[in-house]
């Protein structure tokens, strides 16, 4: 039973590509920094660390992705109302996401919201989160309260209502503020994570 | 006649060629050997093939697709989310079910190709062997047909909010022509293909949308829209763009007819892509020295009236029957219906009763709806009818009800409202009688049908009288327009038309009243005021026709039968020299008006000899 749970590609072949990145890059991290999500300028980021006692809330993105783009001024407009009473982090889960490509991304969709590399998908894995956009939310105590989609904009590919008729991100950052229930994870709609090495 | 939405593509290869072309293709496409059992599905030798037929021609830099997939690291980036979308169809993006009937360039993978990318990814999608790998497909940067004769661009671009839901906008193209051109090509270049679904040309002879503009190049919102015209000038190509669309010229014959004062209305379907989007489209013209010899026209079957759909029904079924009198060609279909549209099927029913599925969309999307053309026209003889049957899904079910909780849904022009449309284009069989134009019998077919079908409905009686009258049915047609009139007794467009067949007819009083009339709701009307003008003239009454083809003038400067009636209504006064003044311009913009030069010649004869 135990073993068959290890059969997930990302944990077999995880540590074969941290050993190769090491051994070719000598980068300066530890073993363990290697594994945490990066800043823009490389250094190793904590984004619960900042926020102490604040929810957090992590939204899950992809440069190229049309349905997570399609997002962003939502996700902009929803950030600005919650400004001082919670830490907003973008995350680009994807080693080919230059900081270059990233601060070039957020220009284009009008972002102004700090933006995190995790090439190795250690944030995406703790937030328990499959595509972009997804979210996750943790509260004050930097538990996770929900994960999944922003809204049921989109019920499939290509299906778009014409507008949301649920609002999960919003009611879990409403549930995590107050500490009521949250909204049930829903998954979302888009770009698969596991694709991006 | 009156048209509502249409489109499409600008083109139908020569048929022989047509159907060469998709068989090579297919052979192309499906004759990749998939791996015997057990083998290890690769890239290179089995995934590529595909992605580089369906997907790579949208999925390429400059194009729709909103990434590339033209190399193994495109798809490896990829890959579950390819397995995912294609095991469901949503991609490639082809909307009809396998039929015999075969469509030109269909997209449709087949079981064992969607199963053998499911392999492959569940295999850790691997490469596979550099040998393997197939010539990645060359595309053409830029105009697909080569440089344009002439390119028209709009003149300000329209710029697409960030956020909202769906946008459709008409960008009106003044067309750059100073007489009639054949075209035998219009190439569209949409703008930001990213965010454009689909666009279609409409041609709009009497330039009449452009009064939905605010300022004059704006363009205007609107899903729908309705062109008019006022002679038997049927619409005969679908003018079309999707994702995808490589433009092919017209046929050998079939070529597009663009007077002087045209105007092309782009009507684009956009999708908000999370920033601004500047949308610039401009059109690729090119011309021909051959004018069309081989004439197809767009039917319509529809039945927007029997729309009215309650919420919560499931299967709202909708029907149009019509029976063609004539042997036709089908070339060419376009299913059309807005979000509650479910299942779209087209029938035909040959007079020896047997049947053929002209076309099946069981899940129909909006956001892909194209103009299919047939791998080879399908021969439709006199006595086939074509029947049409679409059902609509108003439940909350349905996940892009417009309407949250769905309400009641009728028939309109908005994105929330509904359509029943069915376009066929059509290229009827040549008749032994060489001046006798079968479009005319089908289309009277036509608007007999809408009129028995929408007895109140205005334009279905307007249409119809128009045709009647352009085949010289004048009686009949006078009694159609008096029943366009009745049901819209403002109407100035009617009001002129009826006017206009009374006065051919000799009924001289009653066609100053609807002249009138029309006159009274739209003072700007210049077909009103030149057959005005030509009514009084022939009660003698000259002063008041004077001053009526004097407004027509100022509104249409440069028509010649305004300026010769002019100088004959002065002539008839007596002001002779005012007159020829008016003969001469009327032959400036035409040299070969007889009228004018005869009525010269007399004024000159007159000058001479004024005691006559």
């Amino acid at each position: 039973m135990y073993r068959a749970s290890l059969s997930s590609h990302s944990v077999v072949i995880f540590p074969f590509l941290v050993a190769a990145a090491l051994l070719l890059f000598a980068l300066p991290f530890s073993l363990a920094a290697q594994k945490s999500a990066l800043h823009l300028d490389g250094t190793p980021a904590d984004p619960f660390l900042a926020a102490s006692g604040k929810p957090v809330v992590l939204v899950f993105l992809r440069t190229d992705c049309p349905i997570s783009n399609r997002y962003a001024p939502l996700i902009q407009q929803i950030s600005s109302r919650y400004e001082a009473k919670v830490a907003f982090w973008l995350v680009y889960p994807s080693k080919t996401a230059s900081a270059t490509k990233i601060r070039q991304h957020e220009r284009e969709y009008g972002y102004k919201l700090p933006a995190l590399r995790d090439p190795q998908h250690a944030l995406a894995a703790q937030a328990q989160v499959q595509v972009t956009p997804e979210v996750a939310v943790f509260d004050g105590n930097h538990r996770l309260v929900y994960h999944g989609r922003i809204d049921d904009l989109y019920q499939d590919f290509g299906h778009a209502r014409s507008a949301a008729t649920t609002h999960e991100l919003d009611d879990a950052i409403q549930a995590a503020l107050s500490g009521k229930t949250p909204p049930r994870n829903m998954p979302g709609v888009g770009c698969f994570i596991a694709d991006l090495e | 006649m009156t048209l509502s939405c249409r489109s499409v593509v600008a083109c139908l290869l020569g048929f022989s060629s047509i159907a060469g072309a998709v068989l090579a293709q297919q052979g192309g496409a499906t004759a990749q050997p998939s791996p015997p059992g057990g083998q290890q599905v690769t890239f290179n030798r089995d995934i590529a093939p595909i992605l580089f037929h369906y997907c790579a021609p949208c999925h390429h830099s400059g194009e729709a697709g909103p990434f590339p997939l033209l190399t193994y690291a495109d798809a490896k980036a990829r890959a579950r989310q390819i397995a995912a979308i294609t095991s469901t169809r949503f991609m490639p993006p082809w909307l009809p079910e396998p039929q015999e009937l075969r469509f030109a360039d269909e997209l449709r993978l087949s079981a064992e190709q969607i199963a053998l990318i499911q392999k492959w990814v569940e295999q850790e999608a691997v490469e596979g062997a550099a040998a393997d790998l197939p010539p990645a497909p060359q595309f053409v940067p830029g105009w697909q047909l080569g440089q344009p004769d002439k390119i028209i661009e709009v003149e300000k671009p329209y710029t697409l909010a960030a956020g909202g839901s769906d946008m459709y906008w008409n960008f009106v193209f003044r067309t750059p022509v100073d007489r009639t051109r054949w075209l035998k090509a219009i190439e569209i270049r949409p703008g930001e293909k990213r965010v454009v679904h689909h666009a279609n040309i409409l041609v709009d002879r009497s330039q009449s949308a452009r009064r939905q503009e605010s300022q004059p190049g704006t363009g205007f919102a609107g899903m729908e829209l309705k062109i008019e015209s006022e002679t038997f000038d049927p619409d005969s190509h679908f003018l079309f763009w999707k994702p995808g669309t490589v433009p092919k010229p017209e046929p050998e014959g079939m070529s597009l007819r663009l007077d002087k004062d045209t105007d092309l209305i782009l009507n684009i379907h956009l999708q908000p892509s999370g920033k601004p989007e500047k949308i610039q489209p401009s059109l690729g013209l090119y011309f021909t020295d051959k004018p069309a010899t081989l004439f197809p026209m767009l039917l319509q079957l529809e039945n927007d009236r029997q729309l009215d759909i309650p919420p919560g029904e499931k299967r709202f079924l909708v029907t149009d029957e019509f029976t063609l009198p004539v042997d036709v060609d089908l070339l060419a279909i376009y299913p059309h219906a807005h979000y509650l549209g479910k299942d779209l099927q087209a029938l035909a029913t040959l007079p020896d009763g047997s049947t053929k599925t002209l076309i099946h969309i069981s899940q129909w999307d909006l956001n892909w709806q194209a103009v299919y053309r047939y791998a080879a026209p399908v021969s439709l003889p006199k006595g086939t009818t074509i029947s049409m049957r679409y059902t609509y899904d108003n439940s909350s079910e349905n996940p892009v009800n417009p309407n949250d909780p769905p309400r009641r849904v009728v028939s309109g022009n908005r994105s929330s409202d509904e359509m029943a449309h069915l376009w066929l284009q059509v290229l009827p069989h040549a008749s032994a009688d060489s001046a006798f134009d079968p479009r005319m019998l089908l289309q009277e077919a036509m608007a007999r049908h809408n009129v028995g079908k929408n007895p109140a409905d205005f334009e279905a009686h307007y249409n119809f009288a128009a045709i009647l009258q352009a085949r010289g049915v004048s009686a009949e047609a006078i009694q159609q327009f008096e029943f366009a009139v009745r049901l819209r007794p403002q109407d100035a467009t009617a009001n002129n038309a009826l006017g206009a067949a009374l006065l051919a007819a000799g009924r001289i009083d009653d066609a100053i009243s609807h002249l009138t009339a029309a006159l009274e709701t739209q003072p700007d009307n210049f077909d009103a005021h030149y057959n005005l003008a030509n009514a009084l003239a022939s009660e003698d009454k000259f002063l008041e026709a004077i001053e009526h083809y004097r407004a027509a003038i100022r509104l249409h400067p440069d028509d010649a039968n305004t300026e010769a009636n002019l100088g004959s209504a002065l002539a008839e006064t007596g002001k002779l020299s005012e007159a020829k003044q008016h003969f001469e311009r009327a032959l400036r913009i035409d040299p070969h008006h007889k009228l004018a030069r005869e009525n010269l010649e007399q004024i000159a004869r007159d000058l001479k000899n004024p005691q006559e």
